[in-house]
């Protein structure tokens, strides 16, 4: 099982795994120059090592078995957990009951349960081939058979890759983790682009979209979410409309904003942050880590750490146009499209770019969960970079 | 897994790379496009408006702390302590550290000594206050309190102290209103932009400010420079270091005017009043300095600056001003009252000065008068006696005829050039300017009157009724023979008759009663440096009399204490004191009781050539004026005279009774005489 041979080492993705270890230990200097609980950054160490683990365990593993002979299982799994987490062993951290208290360990099922779903979603449309009826061809069949072979052929696999998909969503979205629920979105659209939809389909969609979106934003859109109420209108007025928001749901904006801000060019320094260390921004090491480094390292740093996601996000993409089959481009594209859509939205966030919606910065945030879960899904894809040779 | 294949390949392009590197290459583009937005507001953050957001940063975690500066310390004008502040430490405790004030509650409460109810509710209050402020647990804390909380740092860090001078009135209820008290800045002056106090004036909540007397009016010399301290504190105020501290400079000392051992005879005089009402005054008439102002019922100052953040205190407060005695009045500048026969000097001058009388012929029938078909009673007959016995011995109906004599015009011109109804300008908060007699003040009055009944009544006021004001407001012989002996429409504040009778002592030179001496030199509110300031008597006037008119006004004023007049309780043999009573009625006879007895006044100088001293003293519905106010003033000449002179001070009370009963008085001998002293008792 564990082949340490040559080959193995040359071909395993150095240059991605290298980047990904660089920004995670960028993380956990920040988080032990933010951290208000002192001792942090030891459990996000322990995290860390875990993950590079598990991505020498499952790249010794052909991803392709891991996907089609486990695909089911991790998704049930996955499911199972996030089911688990709606039970009274659920905790509620910050307003979403996205938490499993496991006596000293918590452990986050949604980071996994993505993965997971993604892990499955690929299995299952590597093997997906868009269904065409050819009507002429029924010409002469009863009405009954044509009826039949309409919903067996074409209708029930799009609805079995919805309910394949929606499963999860809903749950996450039942924990109130309304983030985590977009995200399983931007997945799926994505892997939804790779498979073979005619082009044209594909561009008449985004123009319905956009044609809609803006005929709909200014009349309905923004004057209902300018007066709607609940937490989370005011954290998109907070962005969109401060002076419509309430000071408390500024607070958090506001704060990161001049994290930011005044870290200028070069920062402040490491433990230079007074945004960061005097409490001023919330959830310092965690989901507003980015806040911290930008103050702290400047333009400079923060713009570093950028293109470091760049590079692991654009090298991914790369793993997925480059695999030897079907698969191995799902699975890349699901986690990268996944990564892509975590570090807009954290870093959006930050930056008051997009409103508030407790996404953890990948590899950087405090919580092992998040930061394991990351690796595995890196590990998938050296796996599939190991193996774009067919054999 | 899949239940069925889809056996249709049509569309099967996956394994073409190309076409996948296509569909791919539209992420390259979006992760690219993403990214740039990225990194474009950051650039637009930090190196575009890294200014704006280094300083909302240094707001944010930096706080000015403002150190009250100490006031200046009030001395007598023999530098007797009036008002001082002492170094205190308040026992603060920073907020968020306590989530829950039961967690702290018993701590405090054992080894502070602090009410657990007044605790509780200091935190609900606490509530509402600025975020970063820390709570104030414990007002001047004892020396053992801050020794508790510096050996408790490290147990408890939330717990500090803080200097915060508090305002200490060694005297007690002596001189209250002379000194005034001080207290926090209210909203409404704050934004009042004609107080004293606004924020155009760099006023601020919080700030401490003299709120009456001295302490008010010379509130700009006696404030110092508050210091500041700036701070590092957390997102939740707690502060986490100093940077720096510019310490506060002091305010300037002020000498008064008043001497303390006039003003504790004066103040023992105001216990023993039958009312529990009254005023006593004593200035020099030569420059307008007074020695010693008591408005009784008196209150504590110190209930204000210290006491007024504990309950019991806050209720002391209520009491005072639910006190129907008005402790917090000052009647000395605010009350106003007829002024009795005490005006009858006026009258006198006026026709001196306007000839109706001549000092060789000055004689007018006295007793009562028949006015129309009324009778105006005068409880003196006799007969034709000259100006000076009228004066000495207070001859009603010779008053009544002068007035008449001398009209209205002229009457109402020598009330003004004496300058009654207007303000003496006089250094203390709120004085009030009375109401002299003449007949705009009647016509006003009657005015007034009529409309409040007609509108009572629902009508509407008219043309008609000014007339009917006019024709009802007419100057009768009634109220000019009523005015000229200090009766009718007459109210008048008892600074104003102080004024006036020291004028009057030195031959008309009146000068603006006052409280401040000197002011030191030092440093004001706003840092900059400022001379010792003295006094300047800017409201000086001469009232014209010729020596002739005030001899004769001095020899009227020195028989009514020293002849055979009605204020011969004074008296003291050497010091020649100078009176003349008053006894004004507050209500018609008819409503007279024991709550409307008559003002008894009594106003003096002493001695009769050169004087010294001017005194006024009103005894609140006491009744006769030679009865009740004259013998008050006997203590505070005799104390003063045997000081000045040399002459050993009087032993006890018994052997002051004894040897300077004076003897053919016609004020009731047989009643107890005021006690001397220190005041024992309210």
């Amino acid at each position: 099982m564990f082949a340490v041979n040559r080959r193995y080492i040359k071909d395993f993705d150095w240059k991605l795994l290298t980047v990904a270890v660089m920004i995670a230990s960028f993380g956990l200097l920040e988080i032990s120059s933010a951290e208000p609980v002192s001792g942090l950054w030891k459990r996000q160490l322990v995290g860390i090592i875990i993950g590079l683990v598990a991505i020498l365990v499952t790249t010794t593993i052909d991803y392709r078995i891991i996907a089609n002979h486990y695909g089911l299982i991790l998704y049930w799994i996955g499911v199972f957990l996030l089911g688990l987490v709606l039970t009274p062993l659920g905790k509620k951290v910050n307003g979403n009951q996205n938490w499993l208290d496991l006596g000293p360990v918590g452990f986050q099922p949604s980071e996994f349960a993505k993965l997971f779903t993604i892990v499955y979603l690929a299995s299952y449309l590597s093997r997906f081939r868009i269904p065409q009826v050819d009507l002429r061809s029924m010409k002469s069949w009863p009405a009954k058979l044509i009826l039949e072979e309409i919903v067996v052929r074409w209708i029930f696999p799009w609805v079995k890759i919805i309910l394949i998909w929606a499963l999860p969503t809903g749950l996450v979205y039942l924990e109130n983790d309304t983030g985590s629920a977009l995200s399983y979105i931007s997945f799926l659209g994505g892997m939804f682009l790779l498979l073979a939809i005619n082009w044209r389909w594909i561009v008449a969609g985004l123009v319905t979209i956009l044609i809609v979106t803006a005929l709909v934003f200014p009349l309905r859109v923004i004057p209902y979410l300018k007066s709607c109420s609940g937490y989370k209108c005011e954290r998109i007025r907070a962005v969109y409309w401060p002076e419509l928001a309430g000071k408390r749901f500024r607070y958090q904006n506001d704060q990161a904003e001049i994290a930011v801000g005044s870290g200028g060019i070069y920062g402040k320094g490491l433990r230079g942050s007074t945004q960061g260390t005097l409490g001023f921004v919330p959830e310092v090491h965690n989901d507003f880590i980015y806040a911290v480094a930008s103050e702290e390292w400047g333009f400079v740093g923060a713009s570093l750490v950028l293109f470091g996601y760049l590079f692991i996000i654009l090298r991914l993409i790369w793993i997925a146009s480059d695999a030897s089959e079907r698969l191995g481009s799902f699975l890349v594209t699901g986690f990268a499209v996944l990564l892509l859509y975590h570090v807009t939205v954290n870093v959006g966030m930050v930056l008051r770019l997009l409103p508030i919606m407790g996404i953890p910065l990948p590899l950087m945030s405090h919580g092992s969960t998040s930061v394991i879960a990351t690796f595995f899904g890196l590990g998938l894809a050296i796996n599939v970079r190991l193996r774009r040779f067919v054999n | 897994m899949l239940t069925r294949e889809p056996n249709l390949e049509i569309d099967d392009l996956s394994r073409s790379p190309g076409q996948l590197g296509r569909r791919i290459s539209l992420f390259y583009v979006l992760a690219i496009v993403i990214f740039v937005i990225l990194i474009g507001r950051l650039w637009y953050l930090q190196v575009m408006n890294n200014e704006l957001f280094i300083e909302r940063a240094e707001q944010n975690r930096t706080r000015v702390l403002s150190i009250q500066a100490r006031r200046g310390t009030i001395f007598d004008r023999n530098g007797e302590i009036l008002a001082t502040s002492q170094p205190s430490y308040n026992i603060v405790i920073s907020r968020k550290d306590v989530r829950d004030i039961d967690d702290i509650a018993d701590m405090l409460t054992v080894n502070l000594t602090i009410d657990r109810e007044w605790l509780k509710r200091r935190f609900e209050n606490a509530k509402f206050e600025p975020k970063y402020e820390s709570i104030v647990v414990k007002e001047m804390a004892s020396p053992s309190d801050v020794a508790w909380v510096e050996a408790h740092r490290y147990e408890y860090p939330m717990i500090r102290f803080e200097e915060a001078p508090r305002r200490s009135y060694p005297l007690g209820m002596v001189a209250a209103h002379v000194i005034g008290y001080v207290g926090e800045v209210s909203r409404s002056e704050l934004n009042d932009t004609k107080s004293p106090f606004s924020k155009e004036n760099g006023f601020k909540l919080g700030d401490i400010v003299g709120k009456a007397g001295i302490e008010r009016t010379y509130n700009e010399i006696l404030s110092g420079q508050d210091g500041e301290r700036t701070v590092i504190v957390d997102s939740v105020g707690r502060i986490q270091r100093e940077i720096s501290v510019k310490p506060p400079v002091p305010g300037r000392d002020l000498y008064a005017t008043i001497d303390m051992r006039i003003q504790r005879m004066a103040e023992a005089q105001t216990t023993s009043m039958p009312a529990d009402r009254g005023v006593i005054i004593v200035s020099d008439p030569r420059n307008g300095e007074i020695l010693a102002l008591v408005s009784h019922p008196a209150f504590d100052p110190n209930l204000f600056s210290v006491r007024a953040k504990t309950n019991e205190g806050r209720e002391e407060i209520r009491d005072l001003y639910e006190d129907p005695d008005k402790p917090l009045y000052n009647r000395a500048i605010q009350g106003s009252y007829p002024p009795g026969s005490t005006w009858k000097l006026l009258t006198s001058v006026a026709a001196l000065n306007e000839n109706v009388i001549t000092p060789d012929d000055s004689r007018v029938q006295d007793g009562g008068i028949q006015l129309g078909n009324y009778f105006m009673n005068s409880l003196s007959n006799l007969g034709m006696p000259d100006v000076v016995t009228a004066i000495a011995l207070s001859a009603d109906g010779y008053y009544y005829r002068l007035g008449i004599k001398l009209g209205v015009d002229r009457f109402e011109k020598w009330v003004k050039l004496f300058k009654f109804g207007e303000k003496t300008g006089i250094d203390l908060p709120r004085e009030s300017s009375g109401l002299p007699p003449t007949r705009s003040v009647k016509e006003n009055i009657t005015r007034n009157v009529l409309k409040r009944r007609k509108l009572d009544q629902g009508g509407v006021w008219s043309e008609k009724d000014d007339e009917l004001v006019r024709r009802e407001s007419h100057w009768t012989d009634y109220d000019m023979a009523a005015s000229s002996f200090g009766q009718g429409t007459n109210a008048s504040t008892p600074i104003q008759l102080l004024r006036y009778v020291a004028g009057l002592s030195i031959g008309g030179q009146m000068h603006t009663p006052h409280l401040l001496k000197r002011a030191a030199g030092g440093t004001d509110r706003f840092g900059r440096l400022q001379n010792e300031t003295y006094y300047i008597d800017k409201g000086t006037y001469v009232v014209p009399m010729s020596p002739e008119i005030q001899e004769i006004v001095r020899r009227g004023m020195w028989q009514a204490v020293n002849g055979s007049g009605t204020a011969a309780a004074a008296a003291i043999p050497g010091f020649d004191v100078c009176g003349k009573t008053g006894t004004a009625q507050v209500a018609s006879n008819d409503k007279a009781g024991a709550k409307n007895k008559d003002h008894a006044w009594f106003m003096s100088f002493a001695p009769r050539d050169n004087p010294e001293l001017a005194m006024v003293i009103l005894t609140e519905n006491a009744g006769f004026g030679g009865k009740q106010s004259a013998p008050r003033a006997r203590p505070i000449y005799e104390e003063y005279y045997r000081r000045t002179r040399g002459l050993p001070p009087l032993v006890s009370e018994g052997d002051l009774t004894k040897e300077n009963t004076p003897g053919d008085s016609i004020s009731g001998e047989g009643e107890k005489r005021p006690a001397t002293g220190l005041p024992s008792r309210r």
